[in-house]
């Protein structure tokens, strides 16, 4: 891709950056530009008002509803770098956790959107922060009727609800799941694990046995060439 | 009078025509069905929420298993989210290996579409034959790469490694002629290139062929015209993309209408379909499969005029080579940093898409400033796809079941992802 | 006119008979199937089989314990515990590769700064019993010692690209 296309398609999502400002901001609605992305930030409850707009509306057509999913922001920014003690979660973040801001999002969980227009040729995204106990949103696939798997999808994983969904189940965990697992607070290696017990003749499930590993990145400096005996400093984090 | 009932049948998850683990519920009225409710997920592993647990590079040998009959080119969506978020130059002659291996991706796809779709209808020759091609490719993925499916060969900045200069050989052995393995090996005396342009010579011939035995063939028809038809408002409306909506009468292809890798600089043409059944899918298929030749022949040209660099400098991102590392301190330092904390881009989101061979394969990555992603979202083409499966199959029959399930290209592991 | 062709074509069914030509063709030549295992297909230098655990050619163990592929393993398949020895030498007490974990990715030999951890040309094992899965220390070296001339070929062969 050579500079000029690159500068054009960055102009032309600028562009669309002042038009979805113009038309929504009376809608407590944000515009973020980042790496030549739009990001259009909506209330909840203007979510059908604004969605209608952007299908039909002469300036942007977005008929294609790309991508939904939901993400639980509870983590974001909070900074887990630890070296002598395993962190819970995996991999260390390896960032000074001095110049982490913490967790900037405005509330837990989103469900966001990509939207393509094919008539314009450009991709936007629009984001919908949702409640923290009890995240609802209106469903959208009476305006994008690509949404019904997708918004099963991202219920079944995140427990957001869709409201007006007309079949809203669970659709990539097993039958009778427990929990959300891709929220945050649901460990990776999950709760149950499931086995053929052959005295009962079926599978059965049973509570996980897998040890949580972690590998936390660190430089070795327990070489005894280098250890003194009265030092307490080991591993520290530097590279 | 007895009672007239519609009664449901279950279709798969161990059937050789759901293409992996698809359990379809169909509710039936004789032999036409009703409602068909697919239920997904016997695959799910979460590849997602695991590459939340991982720096950013750890991630990218899961890329080939989701779709995993077109490994690099998934691979080369999340790369690129990567390049985009951190800001990365990625070299020319990269570029031109990644869209050759794109390329050759979509090929090695589509020959296993048409021959297990082909198969599912009833025609068993085709799989054979498509087979046959496919191992001259994968033999180019195991020369490049060393696995003949799970590349892990597209790296943030660039790829791993150049292309090898010779292609290893048949050996001999007593259960063949000396003259019979010369023969096998005429084709890999020279360099990579020199067999993939061998390929490229050879494969419009193959795909004649293919169309010998299906585009006109009667049962071939039968079996498909008419079949899975989707209005070009209804294909925009349940987000197809790629081959599907093409299908429908959109001429859409990303690396036309937002170019990426070296895209803009090769020579295709979009092949479009008029009615937006499963016999104009077949017809697009069959036509991007000589439109990748063509653009595989341009690479190799251009990759054999211009040798250079396969992978960015920036020793932040990509890791320096194997002989910096022994001779110079600084390198080796990054080397250690790069396999153990990785890399740190800044916070943000990125959406990044590529024309995967079944349609847009997106990859939306939300870094909040560490090492490895914050959410990662994988957007399957399949998923998309599959989910109109209700909608394409109402009214047809039973047999129709296996030839929508053929036409839509449904791989699993990128559906449960 | 084209109906009328269409219609002959279609009676003496051309397009089927093209097709059984086309097949028919194929019976009379050179058979493309490699008769696996009595010959096997070829592999290149860059192939990811099982692992080894190379030595020095003075007999020493390669690996040095940095444990870069134990961190850099996508799927944490590898688990190391290392001690210093009597002559002050920082070396493995524990190298074990659980191959039920492993995704033959190649990161290991990627990571590894000396060339201690690769993956050999070996692509048909098998096991027995699920404990066998565990690649130890003792076995992934006697894979080694076996594949040395090969492996060192290999790895010079690869030189350049890396």
């Amino acid at each position: 891709m050579n500079d000029s296309v690159r500068k054009s398609i960055r102009e032309r999502h600028l562009e669309l950056a002042d038009k979805l400002s113009s038309c929504f901001s009376e809608k407590d609605c944000e515009v973020i530009s980042q790496f030549d992305e739009v990001t259009l930030i909506v209330p909840s409850e203007h979510l059908i008002e604004v969605a209608e707009t952007l299908r039909d509306g002469e300036e942007f057509e977005f008929r294609e509803l790309i991508d939904l999913c939901g993400v639980d922001y509870s983590d974001y920014g909070l900074s887990e770098w630890e070296t002598t003690t395993a962190s819970g979660t995996g991999f260390g973040r390896g960032v000074d956790p001095e110049k982490t801001s913490g967790n900037s999002q405005p509330s837990r969980f989103a469900s966001v959107y990509h939207l393509l227009s094919m008539e314009k040729n450009i991709r936007m995204r629009v984001r919908v922060y949702l409640d923290d106990e009890q995240p609802m949103v209106e469903s959208v696939t009476g305006i994008w009727s690509g949404a019904d798997w997708f918004e099963r999808e991202s219920f079944d994983l995140y427990g957001i609800l869709y409201n007006g969904h007309s079949d809203l189940r669970r659709i990539l965990t097993d039958y009778g799941f427990m929990g959300h697992p891709f929220r945050k607070d649901f460990p990776l290696e999950g709760h149950v694990e499931l086995r053929y017990d052959p005295e009962q003749k079926r599978v059965i499930y049973e509570p996980v046995t897998i040890e949580p590993r972690t590998l936390v990145p660190r430089v070795i400096r327990e070489d005894n060439r280098y250890l003194e005996p009265d030092s307490e400093q080991q591993d520290t984090p530097d590279a | 009078m007895p009672e007239i009932r519609n009664y449901t049948l279950n279709f798969g998850p161990q059937h050789p025509a759901a293409h992996g683990v698809l359990r379809l519920v169909l509710e039936m009225d004789g032999e036409v069905i009703e409602r068909a409710d697919p239920h997904i997920g016997l695959l799910h592993r979460a590849t997602e929420k695991l590459a939340e647990s991982k720096p950013y590079l750890q991630s990218v040998p899961y890329m080939d298993r989701l779709d995993y009959m077109s490994m690099m080119c998934n691979e080369h969506a999340y790369v690129r989210a990567i390049e985009k978020l951190v800001g990365t130059k990625v070299p020319v002659r990269a570029q031109y290996i990644r869209t050759m291996f794109d390329e050759i991706t979509r090929i090695l796809n589509h020959l296993l579409w048409l021959g297990t779709h082909a198969l599912d209808v009833g025609a068993m020759t085709m799989f054979l034959y498509c087979f046959r091609e496919r191992e001259d490719l994968m033999d180019c993925y195991e020369a490049v790469t060393g696995a003949r499916l799970h590349a892990a060969y597209y790296r943030p900045g660039g790829v791993y490694r150049d292309l090898p200069d010779q292609m290893p050989n048949h050996e001999y052995n007593e259960f063949r002629s000396k003259a019979d393995i010369d023969r096998m090996n005429e084709v890999r005396q020279g360099s990579l290139l020199d067999f993939i342009s061998a390929f490229t010579d050879r494969f419009p011939g193959k795909v004649d062929e293919y169309e010998t035995l299906l585009t006109d063939n009667r049962i071939w028809k039968q079996r498909t015209v008419g079949i899975g038809v989707v209005s070009p408002e209804r294909a925009q409306q349940l987000g197809f993309t790629g081959p599907m909506i093409r299908g429908s009468g959109f001429a859409w292809d990303l690396r036309k209408k937002q170019t990426y890798a070296a895209y803009d600089q090769v020579e295709f043409d979009i092949p479009v379909g008029q009615n937006g059944d499963c016999y104009d899918r077949y017809l697009v298929r069959i036509e991007e499969l000589r439109q990748s030749n063509r653009i595989v022949k341009q690479c190799v040209e251009w990759l054999r005029a211009n040798p250079g660099p396969v992978i960015a400098e920036d020793h932040k991102i990509a890791a320096p080579s194997r002989a910096d590392v022994r001779g110079d301190m600084e390198s080796l330092i990054h080397h250690f940093k790069l396999f153990t904390e990785g890399f740190c881009p800044p916070a943000g989101e990125v959406y990044t898409a590529v024309e995967a061979p079944k349609g847009e394969f997106g990859c939306y990555v939300i870094s909040d400033g560490a090492n490895k992603p914050y959410r990662l979202k994988l957007r399957a083409p399949g998923f998309a796809h599959l989910s109109a499966m209700n909608e394409m199959v109402e009214g047809h029959m039973l047999a129709d079941v296996v030839a929508i399930i053929g036409t839509m290209d449904i791989v699993f592991g990128e559906i449960d992802r | 006119m084209k109906a009328l062709r269409d219609y002959v074509k279609s009676l003496f069914l051309l397009e089927l008979m093209k097709g059984l030509g086309l097949t028919g063709r194929y019976l009379f030549k050179k058979k493309f199937t490699v008769q696996y295992p009595e010959e096997k297909a070829p592999i290149s230098s860059r192939f990811r089989g099982v692992h080894a655990l190379r030595r020095y050619p003075n007999g020493e163990e390669r690996c040095i314990a940095c444990k870069l592929c134990e961190a850099t393993c996508p799927a944490l398949a590898i688990t190391i515990e290392a001690e210093p020895r009597d002559d002050g030498s920082r070396r493995t007490t524990r190298y074990d590769i659980d191959l039920f974990k492993c995704i033959f990715c190649g990161y290991c030999q990627e990571a590894c700064p000396v060339d201690a951890i690769v993956e050999t040309r070996i692509y048909e094992y098998s096991f027995e019993n699920r404990q066998e899965a565990v690649l130890t220390k003792e076995k992934l070296l006697a894979i080694g010692d076996k594949c040395e001339a090969q492996l060192a070929a290999d790895i010079s062969a690869q030189a350049d690209y890396r």
